[in-house]
């Protein structure tokens, strides 16, 4: 079988692939289907893309699978995801689904569901969704009871008014930030705010895309040194911010034209949120780095490290009452905060970094340095599922001086370093992140790219 | 109703109830099939005024794209609009989103090739054979293309040639006072534009607004077309449309609100044209004899067809004919304007004939040849066709045959066509004659040998 027709995975955060050899027509409107199947809850469903031209099939796909369902439709068009969860929550929506592989190459694509109030799915839910998708007996209704579809264009506007309530456009306004949209959809967001908040954002690659994109649309330190990081000193910005392409995620790069790694959006956010509110808690994954502890630590917060993947940071936000937690995120610039409602938004990211630097009177670069360095070093080896085990048997043996969580692959952790082995949910390689505080642990990294390279 | 008939995927394409059975992922392959068939080039897709005509319309967008062709969406239009549109644009292909005359519920992809004709029967067996297949051409995001919208086109280029043998401006002068019944369809809008506005016509139409449902049985017959016929014999009108919800078909009425047979509208259609352009006509073989009578005044050859608006075009297209139809569906075929049913070819040729003649249109059926028709159905039981079409051509030893669709006797003093349905185990009959007494005596005697209890 090629890899091409590997790439499509449908779980329970949806279905995502490259669209054709993978991810098809009869995917999405499946799919479609059997959510519009599983939704109780009355009202419309909401939709929205983002740029690729693939976004155009599988949307007129999910269109005609909701209508069939009985379910009316409101379509936004391209729009980050934020937007459609804020959508959901505004319009009393009984869910939605947004279109877009978010930090994948072009000819990925991928669906999103959301539940009422734009939530994530709970495990759960996204189970019986999968079920119903596998069993294939969807509740189509009949012909006079077919749902309508309605076009919104003032879904971003609504947005920008809600979250004009949650953080100060007065202050924000006058900091001379440099973007890049990676022809994404964080464009038509931030070319509005200029245009009707005053914002003086200066894009790059804002015309959106449907193929072409710059570069990929990845919030890593390599993407924001590309094009990003060497034009923020000659602009003379503030703050620079590389979003994806639905805008859930967000990498930054200071005043000086440094990228940041995309690990310090999260501590980053943590260090601002936490002497703010209530919560004391942040909820990250198992990958993402030491330095949250640390940060954590000076606030009296506590991190609850989950598996990788929205799923588990869904689940594990659910446990808790929303007042305990601090914000919640992972280690690629998503980052959820209570503020602006519990979905990664980058957009709302963005502007709590802004706002950081307004209340502390503070550059970026100045905030960066007040942290200890961190280094952390990610690579993935090519594997075969069921040597997994044994692999992580040995791993296990072999570091048993170290303090081990074994809930998602395997994670080592010592005072000063840790390493977290770990299958993919996206492609078949196993992850290895390594991390040390001070210098990179390049030994232990390389002595566990080969071990896990022998036996994957 | 059986269930198999809720649900038809065949030569004609797809068909069924909406919901349960045509879903929307059906439409959405039978679609990417297309698609794979034409090699991903432009595809026109338009509807009716069928409620679930919006969700199916999305599906087949939905299969197009994936299959990498550029979708021009032509939106709600009638049946030849969409086809002349799409063999005019030098599109691959076109979809027609209508069940065109059966009930509410159901719905069909109608499908036309580069020409904008529908598929011959090699072509659909090709395409069929690619939907079983499943083998779709799959585009990449790089490969697929967009949707485009263009309302405005169509209706333009359809109602050019529509009035492009007729004399419009005679038509305007005499301010026909005309009813309409546009059953809710797809032609509700246009058409109210080509009386009124284009040929000046006094308008008095019901079931004109394409949002609401049907409101009476879809297909334009005598009996279902009580309020049209009120209508006319209300507001005073010279003369009476009604459409079905495609736009294809066409019934008319008298000024005295009679619904004249539909072999007689097409019998006057094709008097009106034959005056006009020299060249043969193509009729099925249950259209009446009056078409032989007329084409033999004007000096020229009847060919007769299987039933089915695909055979008639087929032979149409194959003999170069000037017009050609279905009598008894009302069905009139114009091929310069389009080798497909339009309704609008007849509304604008009987005007023009009224605005020429300055006779009403009782005065022009009066004075076709008259003949007297009877149309019927049996049940049989599968395994006895055989048997009673064998007792049925015995019973007329003296009778010319034809068994290019089921079995047509020619007599001297008439004609019978027994043929059995494509969708249920149903004979239909058909019978005409120069007499009434010798219809019956005709139709008694096929009664007879099929014993049908009469």
């Amino acid at each position: 079988m090629s890899a091409a027709a590997r790439s499509l995975r449908i779980s329970q955060v949806g279905l995502r692939g490259i669209v054709g050899s993978g991810l098809t027509a009869t995917h999405a409107l499946e799919f479609a289907s059997a959510f519009g199947t599983f939704l109780d809850t009355p009202g419309p469903v909401i939709l929205g893309r983002d740029p690729r031209s693939s976004g155009l099939m599988l949307r007129e796909g999910v269109i005609a699978s909701l209508l069939a369902c009985g379910r009316d439709v409101i379509d936004l068009g391209v729009v980050p995801t934020p937007v459609v969860q804020h959508a959901i929550n505004r319009l009393n929506a009984a869910g939605g689904v947004s279109i877009g592989a978010s930090h994948n190459a072009s000819e990925w694509n991928a669906l999103k569901f959301f539940g009422p109030r734009g939530s994530y799915l709970s495990s759960a839910q996204a189970g019986e969704l999968l079920d119903i998708y596998h069993l294939k007996k969807f509740d189509f209704v009949e012909w006079d009871r077919l749902g309508k579809l309605e076009e919104a264009g003032d879904a971003v506007d609504r947005y920008l008014e809600d979250l004009a309530t949650a953080y100060d456009f007065d202050s924000l306004r006058r900091y001379r930030v440099l973007v890049d949209c990676c022809n994404g959809t964080s464009a038509l967001i931030l070319r509005r705010m200029n245009e009707r908040f005053g914002f003086a954002f200066i894009l790059i690659n804002e015309r959106t895309e449907g193929v072409n994109f710059a570069h990929d649309p990845a919030t890593t330190r390599d993407m924001v040194a590309l094009q990003l990081a060497p034009l923020m000193k000659p602009l003379g910005a503030g703050a620079g911010f590389l979003f994806d392409a639905d805008s859930d995620r967000v990498a930054l790069a200071d005043e000086e034209g440094r990228p940041v790694s995309e690990e310090m959006v999260l501590p980053l956010l943590a260090d601002y949120l936490l002497p703010r509110g209530a919560g004391k808690l942040v909820i990250t994954n198992l990958s993402t780095t030491a330095l949250l502890e640390e940060v954590a630590a000076r606030h009296g917060g506590k991190v609850v490290r989950v598996p990788v993947g929205r799923q588990a940071a869904t689940d594990a936000l659910s446990s808790y009452r929303p007042e305990q937690i601090a914000l919640a995120g992972e280690g690629t610039g998503a980052v959820m905060m209570p503020r602006f409602r519990f979905v990664y938004d980058g957009i709302a990211s963005m502007l709590a970094v802004l706002s950081m630097m307004e209340e502390r009177g503070q550059r970026l670069s100045a905030i960066l340095d007040g942290y200890p360095r961190y280094s952390i070093l990610k690579g993935g080896v090519p594997m075969v599922s069921q040597r997994i085990p044994k692999l992580l048997v040995e791993l296990r043996e072999r570091y048993s001086d170290g303090e081990v969580n074994a809930t998602d692959g395997l994670r080592v952790a010592w005072p000063d370093r840790w390493f977290h082995v770990r299958v993919s949910q996206t492609e078949p390689l196993v992850r290895i992140i390594c991390e040390q505080r001070g210098d990179p642990p390049t030994a232990l990294y390389e002595s566990l790219v080969e071990q896990v390279r022998r036996l994957a | 109703m059986p269930r198999e008939h809720l649900l038809k995927i065949g030569v004609s394409g797809v068909r069924g109830v909406v919901g349960e059975f045509l879903t929307p992922a059906l439409a959405a392959s039978f679609a990417q099939a297309f698609g794979t068939y034409v090699g991903g080039a432009r595809v026109v897709v338009g509807r009716d005024t069928r409620t679930s005509g919006p969700m199916l319309q999305r599906a087949v967008h939905c299969g197009l794209l994936a299959a990498g062709c550029e979708v021009v969406d032509v939106g709600i239009l009638p049946t030849p609009t969409i086809q002349i549109y799409a063999g005019a644009t030098l599109a691959g292909g076109g979809i027609a989103l209508t069940a065109s005359h059966n009930p509410p519920e159901y719905n069909a992809l109608k499908l036309f090739n580069a020409q904008g004709l529908f598929f011959n029967n090699y072509e659909r067996g090709d395409l069929l054979d690619l939907y079983h297949q499943r083998d779709f051409r799959q585009a990449s995001n790089a490969e697929i293309r967009r949707i485009r919208r263009d309302y405005d086109s169509a209706p333009r280029l359809h109602f050019e040639r529509v009035l492009q043998p007729v004399d419009v401006e005679r038509i305007r002068r005499c301010r026909f006072r005309v009813a309409l019944d546009a059953v809710n369809g797809a032609g509700s809008l246009l058409s109210c534009r080509f009386l009124a506005e284009i040929l000046n016509c006094e308008l008095h139409a019901i079931s004109v607004e394409p949002g609401k449902p049907f409101p009476r049985i879809a297909e334009p017959r005598p009996d279902t077309l009580g309020d049209l016929a009120d209508l006319v014999k209300r507001t005073g009108a010279a003369v009476g449309f009604a459409q079905d919800p495609d736009g294809d078909r066409l019934a008319v009425a008298d000024e005295t609100g009679r619904i004249l047979d539909n072999d007689d509208v097409l019998a006057l259609v094709v008097d009106a044209a034959l005056r006009r352009l020299p060249g043969d006509v193509v009729v099925n073989l249950t259209t009446s004899a009056a078409i032989d009578d007329i084409a033999r005044a004007h000096g020229r050859r009847v060919w007769r067809t299987p039933v089915g608006e695909a055979n008639v075009v087929e032979m149409m297209q194959a003999v170069g004919a000037v017009i050609g139809g279905e009598g008894s569906n009302g069905g009139i075929i114009f091929p310069a304007v389009h080798l497909c049913r339009d309704s609008y070819t007849g509304m604008a040729f009987l005007l023009d004939r009224m605005a020429e003649t300055g006779e009403p249109v009782s005065a022009l059926a009066g004075r076709l040849p008259r003949y007297f028709r009877r149309l019927g159905q049996v049940a049989y039981e599968h395994g006895r066709l055989g048997p009673l079409m064998q007792a049925l051509e015995e019973s007329f030893p003296q009778a010319r045959l034809d068994r290019t669709d089921g079995l047509k006797l020619t007599l001297p003093e008439g004609w019978i066509h027994v043929r059995a349905s494509n969708t249920e185990p149903l004979l239909r009959l058909a019978a005409e004659a120069g007499a009434e007494d010798a219809l019956e005596r005709l139709y008694a005697r096929v009664g007879q040998a099929l014993a049908v209890p009469s």
